[in-house]
């Protein structure tokens, strides 16, 4: 049965929220949520079309009912939601100086870092700060495949710095599209705050 | 940030900027009224800018602006930092000074400690010392919900008030902090941001536009404006409207902070944004290369935003490199104003 839930009278940002927690519990083929704006409206669709679902909405006097019903089987995971406050995790750095992991076939080393960083999300609120240095800096520039995935781990709260030397040697200064801009000083002062320091 | 057991967002529907009334609400409402008239109001209602101005003599005029809204982020200290940031910001756009200021606060002393409103006002106080700005007293209502804010008055010299309307044909425009707040604002509510980026944008909003506006007291500028409640495309809407210029923006280059493009994606939107689309989408053209997500970054309500700056072209690096200098490390030229077609925002 499609489940159905009533958003009338709430403002943003609880409808989503509710959708949300409905996916974090199950993974509904399908649902229903009826709101009574637009802007409720507009963002509970955006972000059921982020989760792959497809949807329908009819109106109903003032009120919207969407109907999403999910695109074949993958769809993003929802995240659990992250406790805020500092310091009660590990601090974990990771410096990416290469647009590849490991050495042998090159094309397979793309494909293994890009994979890398979709899994990073695993370690949960230990990860705490990224470094791009040299071609590591690519992926955080326009038309990169690691582009969303980054902008993804930005938004969970991760921190990302990118060398700006190096962008400025790649002519990528005004192509970064993801964390800010640094430098020698700030990666030394960040490498001595981290717990410990992973390097790709 | 300090770990206080109250969350403030949580105790008010809308949040900071993004709670203000939709634009076309506030044009009804005002539309006709008879309004006092008097030579010595330089700007006043009939052509609404940030703060409205009134010469005492030939090399003095008073520069006027109020602003006050509910909590965007749940530490009380740092709230009253960004209420007051955001209230002096419309002074700084003009290219004023200000002097003085006048707390506005709503209470709900039923339901809240007043050690909460106290914070607050302690936030408020850091930023006004920052600003030289002595208060001078204020207004306290009981309210279901927390709002605070300043009523500011500042000095300006009268011919070089800075209005919004005065854009050049060739003029480039430069903005000086990134966008996103009310979206980046709206996942602090909902309990989604991680604390760097919570921290990044609270310190950002609650950062003067006091440097950049002496800095830009040295360049020929034309025309500026404070980003707030109305959103980036909301506020040049108002300049390209009054001028009867045209505008055209590189979306690429306009700085934004990251993770507002990601939450905007999954719908974590403030009703302001779309109200802000609503009331001005019509003036605006975007390219087939422009993402949703971008668009509805654009339209974004900002609380305490940046200063949106048209100046002269062959001023327009120097300018921006001394922006970046004086710590505005996100400012970007984003655009620059045309002849044709008037009235209009392009954005590529």
């Amino acid at each position: 049965m499609t489940q159905e839930i009533d958003c009338r009278g709430l403002a943003c940002p609880a409808p989503v929220l509710q959708v949300r927690e409905i996916l974090e519990k199950g993974s509904p083929a399908s649902l229903i949520i009826v709101v009574d704006n637009e802007a409720a409206w507009e963002n509970v669709t955006r972000f059921l079309e982020y989760h792959n679902f497809q949807i329908t909405t009819e109106r109903q006097g003032s009120d919207f009912r969407v109907t999403g019903t999910r695109n074949g089987e993958e769809s993003i995971p929802v995240q659990e939601s992250k406790p805020v406050a500092e310091g009660q995790h590990k601090k974990i750095l990771i410096m990416v100086g290469t647009n590849r992991m490991g050495h042998g076939d090159d094309g397979l080393g793309s494909k293994l870092l890009i994979n890398f960083l979709k899994t990073l999300k695993e370690m949960g609120p230990d990860l705490w700060l990224l470094v791009f240095i040299n071609s590591g800096v690519t992926l955080a520039a326009e038309d990169s495949e690691g582009l969303p995935i980054l902008q993804g781990l930005a938004c969970e709260g991760v921190k990302i710095l990118v060398c700006g030397t190096c962008l400025t040697h790649f002519n990528l200064l005004d192509k970064k599209q993801v964390g800010e801009t640094t430098n020698m000083l700030d990666i030394v002062t960040a490498m001595q705050l981290a717990d410990s320091v992973i390097t790709v | 940030m300090t770990n206080e057991t109250i969350r403030l967002t949580q105790t008010v529907k809308g949040a900071g900027c993004a709670a203000k009334l939709p634009p076309g609400d506030l044009d009804r409402a005002l539309c006709g009224l008879n309004l006092p008239v008097d030579e010595n109001l330089i700007v006043g209602l009939d052509r609404a800018d940030d703060a409205g101005v009134y010469r005492i003599s030939n090399d003095l005029a008073l520069v006027q602006t109020i602003d006050f809204f509910p909590p965007m982020v749940d530490d009380p200290y740092w709230f009253g930092q960004i209420a007051a940031a955001n209230a002096l910001s419309d002074v700084y756009a003009m290219g004023g000074t200000p002097k003085t200021a006048m707390n506005v606060v709503a209470f709900p002393a039923k339901s809240m400690d007043i050690s909460v409103l106290r914070s607050v006002i302690e936030g408020g106080l850091a930023v006004m010392r920052e600003a030289g700005v002595v208060l001078v007293g204020g207004h306290t209502v009981e309210d279901p919900e927390l709002k605070y804010g300043l009523s500011v008055t500042g000095f300006i010299h009268p011919d070089r008030i800075l209005t919004k309307k005065n854009l050049h044909h060739g003029d480039r425009l430069i903005l000086t902090k990134p966008l996103g707040t009310g979206i980046i604002t709206t996942a602090i509510k909902a309990g989604l941001a991680g604390a760097a980026i919570m921290e990044t944008v609270t310190r950002s909003m609650a950062t003067l536009n006091r440097d950049s506006a002496m800095v830009m007291r040295d360049y020929p500028v034309h025309a500026c404006t404070d980003i707030t409640g109305f959103g980036f495309l909301g506020h040049l809407a108002e300049m390209v409207v009054d001028s009867g210029h045209g505008v055209r923006i590189q979306a690429a280059s306009v700085p934004v902070w990251s993770e507002a493009l990601a939450w905007a994606a999954m719908g974590l939107i403030p009703a302001g944004a779309y109200s802000n689309r609503n009331f001005r989408g019509a003036l605006v053209e975007f390219g087939p290369g422009v993402e949703q997500r971008c668009q509805d970054v654009l339209f974004d309500p900002q609380t305490s935003g940046g200063l949106l700056i048209s100046v002269e072209a062959e001023a327009a690096d120097d300018l921006l490199k001394a922006l970046i200098t004086a710590g505005m490390a996100d400012a970007a030229m984003v655009g620059e104003v045309l002849l044709e077609p008037k009235g209009r925002i392009i954005v590529k």
